[in-house]
């Protein structure tokens, strides 16, 4: 599961209460700096423990061959790059697409949600990775089939966050929109979507991740381009440096995606933030 | 409205010049509860004049709210008819105004936006009400706050932009529910003292919902008691204070009589013995 890598570091990133912040402060400095020692004391072990245990690349490359890899084949591994994070982005905006309309068809309708949300919740249950390989018999080997697997993986999240956003919406603010004889669709666009908002943005964050997860795992069974199946490819030739580097390019397109989703919760922070301006 | 008789004068006589603004009749509310059906509100009658500022009330569960909730049309009566300006009033209408105990703005829209909310909602044309806006801030002292966020303000200051949006569109009737029982003492007779000047300038028809006796007596040209199982209408009586009025008016004998009085009538339309406390506080 070499695309978990990527993705993991998105998953993290989007914890419980890690909204991330452009200015930093003191304790902001060691906020950074901290994690990045961390992680260039690790890989600095890792490049000692292949030098001096003198360990065949085939088993394990350093950290150095594998850079050294990346930047002289940087055209090889981007060609495979952009189709994945294409499709990674296409399953993430229709993922969040159709999971905020079934949050709003559950918000809105008792009926559906009687009827939907028990369904959802045991749908969720379901390994959906057992399902990729149907989703070729049924899609093909196609962009259409990947996409669709990461649609289905990722707009779980989406629905759950947004439809709790749409309900934590204060019951007097909806009584007095009532009592000015507001309709429907004014409470929705004034009220009910500014304040689901943060819940909506905490959902696509964890979508994006299940999108790229989705893609790579399409690319795996469906091996025509893209860093999984590079990854598959390099990884059945015993290229593991190939393999390795593949990883980072997905890690770095993984964290670009994620940026943008970031990016995007900060230009809504600042319209719908409870914050002085 | 101006054309009306203002009834804020003292001793103004009791019987109404024109038709009454809101009309009440027999107006019950009944709730189907678990234990069988529970009566909030009981045949209640009432009639208010234009330019008018009478409370309604009473201890908790009295029914009052339930009153100003269907007055506010946000709730259906069970019998009865409510009138208002001549036509009854089934629905939510966009000529009542209302403030909650709660300020409820939108914490990411400033002050003026706040106050503006109503317009939007009402599709008017923004333009002209955004001078209205000014002019209503400044009227309840905050000047200068017009581009504050709810967070930036105090409790006291939230409420005062709850009055300007319940005002922006200048509805016929302004409806108050316990608007100021979730702030501390102090602010809250600083802003009744407030309210008291604000609701002098705009001549504003006024029902306010409160458990506080002197906060009524203070406020009110009438104060309406309710009480009793099922709840009624127990008292309607007209406060005898002069206008602009001052908080010192409460150290006045006549004030602390009205509010014994008051006290008094809410307790024995509860079959409590009167007790010998003070009848200054609540």
């Amino acid at each position: 599961m070499a695309g978990a890598i990527g993705t993991e570091t998105g998953a993290i990133l989007s914890g419980p209460g890690q909204t991330p912040r452009l200015g930093f402060g003191l304790s902001g400095v060691r906020a950074v700096l901290l994690p990045v020692a961390l992680a260039v004391a690790t890989l600095a072990a890792w490049q000692a423990f292949v030098v001096i245990g003198n360990i065949p690349p085939v088993i394990l490359p350093s950290p150095v061959s594998t850079l050294r890899y990346i930047v002289e084949h940087w055209d090889i591994l981007l060609t495979h790059a952009v189709p994945t994070t294409l499709e990674s982005a296409i399953g993430f905006v229709l993922a969040t697409l159709l999971g905020v309309l079934l949050a709003i068809v559950i918000t809105y309708s008792t009926l559906a949600r009687e009827a939907l949300y028990p369904n959802l919740v045991f749908f969720q249950l379901i390994p959906k990775i057992a399902l990729a390989p149907l989703f070729i018999i049924w899609l093909g080997i196609g962009m259409q089939s990947r996409v669709a697997f990461a649609v289905f993986i990722a707009f779980f999240p989406v629905v759950i966050a947004t439809s709790a956003g749409f309900a934590s919406v204060d019951r007097g603010m909806l009584r007095l929109c009532r009592s000015l004889t507001a309709s429907e669709w004014q409470v929705f666009t004034h009220v009910r979507f500014p304040a689901a908002l943060p819940h909506i943005f905490s959902g696509m964050k964890v979508a994006i991740t299940l999108a790229i997860i989705g893609v790579i795992i399409g690319e795996f069974i469906t091996a025509q381009a893209g860093l999984g199946y590079l990854i598959i490819f390099a990884t059945a030739r015993a290229d593991t440096e190939v393999s390795m580097a593949a990883i980072v390019v997905l890690c770095v397109c993984g964290l670009l995606l994620y940026g943008l989703v970031a990016l995007g919760e900060i230009a809504a922070n600042r319209i719908f933030s409870a914050d002085p301006a | 409205m101006a054309a009306q008789p203002s009834p804020r004068v003292a001793n103004a006589p009791l019987t109404q010049p024109a038709a009454p603004l809101l009309r009440i009749a027999q107006v019950e509310k009944v709730y189907g509860g678990r234990q069988g059906p529970v009566r909030a509100v009981a045949s209640a009658s009432l009639e208010i004049g234009r330019g008018e500022f009478v409370s309604l009330l009473g201890p908790s569960g009295c029914g009052k709210s339930t009153l100003l909730m269907m007055i506010a049309g946000l709730e259906t009566p069970t019998g009865g008819t409510i009138e208002l300006d001549g036509s009854p009033v089934i629905r939510p209408r966009r000529d009542i105004g209302i403030i909650f105990q709660d300020a409820t703005l939108l914490p990411w829209k400033t002050t003026i936006e706040n106050v503006l909310f109503p317009i939007r909602i009402l599709k008017l044309p923004l333009a002209p009400y955004r001078e209205r806006a000014r002019e209503l801030l400044a009227m309840v002292g905050l000047g200068g706050f017009e581009n504050h966020k709810p967070s930036q303000l105090s409790g006291g200051m939230r409420q005062r932009v709850a009055i300007c949006r319940a005002l922006i569109h200048d509805p016929a009737i302004l409806l108050m529910d316990e608007p100021f029982s979730a702030l501390d003492a102090i602010t809250r007779d600083q802003m009744n003292e407030a309210l008291s000047e604000i609701m002098d300038k705009t001549a504003k028809t006024v029902i306010f919902v409160t458990h506080s006796i002197r906060e009524a007596a203070f406020l009110s040209d009438r104060v309406v008691v309710m009480g009793g199982r099922p709840s009624h209408v127990v008292l309607d009586e007209r406060m005898p204070f002069g206008r602009p009025r001052r908080l010192a008016i409460e150290e006045n004998p006549e004030f602390g009589r009205v509010v014994r009085h008051l006290r008094l009538t809410i307790e024995q339309a509860h079959g409590t013995a009167p007790t010998g406390r003070s009848a200054g506080g609540e």
